[in-house]
């Protein structure tokens, strides 16, 4: 029994410390991943674009990627919880589809496309991904799995701001550029 | 005799400790360091953690109660119910904190109240109406075995709510996959989540189905011979095939069940009496309640079904040459079965109420005389000086003056053994060196 004593202590120890040691570099950021859809949602009437009327308007930004090491802002807000993707509530409201650009790395091209309903990002895919080799094929679909779907980052967090997957900077990158300009695009 | 060391306990503690790490890491893997920010992400983070942990306990327990023969012969029944114990408070408090954090952080995500939020997750998620029935009977098959409650109930009605373990690992399965945030994306984690079960119940079959089917169509074990030893003590001798080729050690013990009417859906713990031979097992049962009842009315010819053998309080585990055995009761049943199996220079120190109490008196005369054992008979009540006496480290040391540099071997009721490893532990006897054949939980 004492055993147990001691187990239940760890237990509670242990979860304390991996929370806190997860929460440690305080990177004193406020909430980023609120302000995205409160200041623009009364007024439009959220254009209804179906896939095809939106070609890719490739307002392509520079393809060109060249700091890497730039791409830190993998300090995000909230953790990932599931229970933030169940919130799609029954819609009188407009849904439309936005492709994003093509964006262009050493990898290869990435492409995102997200679902809207009024203002709120439903779903996001990535239409194009790099495939060159096995490992960047791995990378896309970590990628991949972590931002899209309905229940992935880009829903969760509804902004382009998302950290960055370990081992894969330059295709988050990508993707996220992709994903922002069809944010703009929506807006 | 080969000695059988700690090594493989050791093994078994490694591989749990890795087994725990390895279920808490794809939650470190995949949340970003410095993403925890605020009260509410902390409190789902931790809901997560302990989620993880309490999932993997659960495997831990269903796996400890597999009786697969690894795990008995490398920890011994008697340490794996102990642990089991340990695990279980464990288990408890994990999976009450999982749902309370969840419950709070998922709340404070979504804007609602925690019972609002319980609310929502049982009309709105997915499984969540098992996982909760789950986390309900798990609760109460905690209740039910703490130890004052257990001892007020009777034990068939114990272990029948007992059972409703196997519902909360049926019930509580989906969650995890539908709405684990570590878990419901297909991907190595889910694959090695899913195939840590499929081992378990695939471990759980071979060591409750396989092994005993293969060892009692092997042994075909039968009662021969139900023998009075006193008022309320009987011997049974039973008899089967291929005796010679049982691989028991003194001091162990099977899981016996009787396959009479009446009596077949039963299952005990009763140790084997005598040293191994091939003729014959013996074991001595205490009546003491409805089923040992019934066990005196055995008619010769019943079949058993025996799991086992099991448990490493036997002479094969000690650390050292000579032994001490301390018996109270019919705790001498086990402790007796060893006796031909340590070096001479045992020493037995046996407690009873009174002289009539002492079960398998010529056998112990007999070795006495002819193995170099040296036994004295203790008799009285707690609180007698006899007893008194022997149950200080002073006492112990007149008797038996190398106390500390023996291996001891104790079996009785709960309550003295403890006593007893505390002035074992006081008179200089190093805690490997003690071996309990408690069978209480």
């Amino acid at each position: 029994m004492r055993r147990a004593f001691f187990a239940i202590t760890g237990l509670a120890a242990g979860t304390t410390a991996l929370v806190v040691l997860k929460a440690a570099p305080g990177t004193g950021h406020l909430d980023q991943a609120v302000p995205i859809a409160a200041p623009s949602a009364a007024d439009e009437p959220a254009p209804t674009t179906s896939p095809e009327a939106t070609p890719s308007k490739a307002r392509s930004p520079k393809p060109t990627r060249s700091a890497t090491g730039a791409s830190r802002s993998g300090a995000g807000a909230a953790s990932k919880s599931p229970a933030a993707a169940r919130s799609g509530a029954a819609d009188p409201q407009p849904t439309s589809t936005i492709l994003g650009p093509v964006v262009t790395n050493e990898f290869g091209d990435v492409q995102v496309r997200i679902n809207l309903v009024g203002d709120r990002i439903v779903n996001a895919a990535a239409l194009r991904l790099p495939r060159r080799t096995a490992q960047s094929d791995q990378r896309s679909d970590q990628v991949d799995s972590r931002y899209s779907g309905t229940v992935g980052m880009v829903v969760e967090r509804q902004s382009a701001d998302l950290d960055t997957v370990s081992g894969a900077t330059a295709t988050s990158d990508a993707y996220r550029r992709s994903l922002q300009a069809a944010i703009d695009q929506a807006r | 005799m080969p000695r059988r060391g700690a090594f493989g306990r050791r093994l078994l503690v490694v591989l749990f400790l890795g087994g725990l790490v390895a279920s808490v890491l794809p939650w470190w893997r995949d949340t970003p360091t410095g993403s925890l920010t605020g009260a509410t992400a902390m409190t789902t983070a931790a809901g997560q953690i302990t989620g993880l942990v309490a999932g993997y306990l659960l495997l831990v327990q269903v796996l400890m109660m597999s009786r697969l023969p690894v795990l008995e012969r490398w920890a011994g029944g008697e340490r794996i119910a102990r642990w089991h114990r340990d695990v279980a408070a464990t288990l408890l408090v994990a999976v009450l904190a999982h749902v309370a954090l969840i419950l709070v952080g998922y709340a404070g995500l979504e804007g609602r109240s925690p019972f609002g939020q319980a609310g929502v997750m049982l009309r709105e998620y997915q499984d969540m109406v098992s996982a909760f029935v789950a986390a309900g009977l798990l609760v109460l098959v905690g209740l039910v075995s703490v130890r004052a409650v257990r001892r007020v109930l009777p034990y068939e009605l114990w272990h029948a709510i007992h059972l409703a373990a196997y519902a909360v690992l049926l019930l509580g399965y989906a969650h995890q996959f539908s709405n684990g945030s570590q878990l419901f994306r297909p991907g190595p984690v889910r694959t090695g989540w899913i195939a840590l079960y499929v081992l378990v119940v695939a471990a759980w079959l071979w060591g409750r189905v396989v092994v005993p089917l293969w060892f009692n169509l092997r042994h075909r074990l039968r009662v021969s011979d139900v023998v009075v030893e006193g008022p309320d003590v009987v011997s049974l001798y039973l008899t089967g095939e291929r005796l010679d080729r049982l691989d028991l050690l003194g001091g162990q013990f099977f899981r016996w069940r009787f396959l009479t009417r009446g009596c077949w859906w039963q299952s005990h713990p009763f140790s084997v009496s005598a040293a191994a031979n091939d003729r014959w097992l013996r074991l001595t049962v205490k009546v003491v309640g409805r089923h040992t009842q019934d066990l005196r009315n055995l008619d010769p010819g019943v079949r058993v079904w025996a799991i086992g053998p099991s448990g490493t309080c036997t002479a094969a585990h000690r650390t050292r040459e000579r032994a001490l055995l301390i018996a109270a009761g019919s705790g001498i049943t086990p402790l007796r079965a060893m006796l031909e199996e340590l070096p001479p220079g045992a020493a037995l120190i046996y407690r009873a109420r009174t002289p009539a109490d002492v079960l398998l008196q010529e056998e112990l005369d007999w070795l006495s005389r002819n193995r170099g054992l040296r036994v004295w008979y203790v008799f009285g009540s707690r609180d007698d000086p006899g007893p008194r006496q022997v149950t200080t480290p002073d006492g112990l040391r007149q008797l038996v003056p190398d106390v500390a540099r023996r291996d001891v071997y104790l079996c009785g009721p709960p309550g003295l053994v403890e006593q007893y490893r505390q002035v074992l532990r006081q008179a200089g006897v190093r805690r490997r060196q003690i071996h309990l054949a408690t069978f209480a939980l």
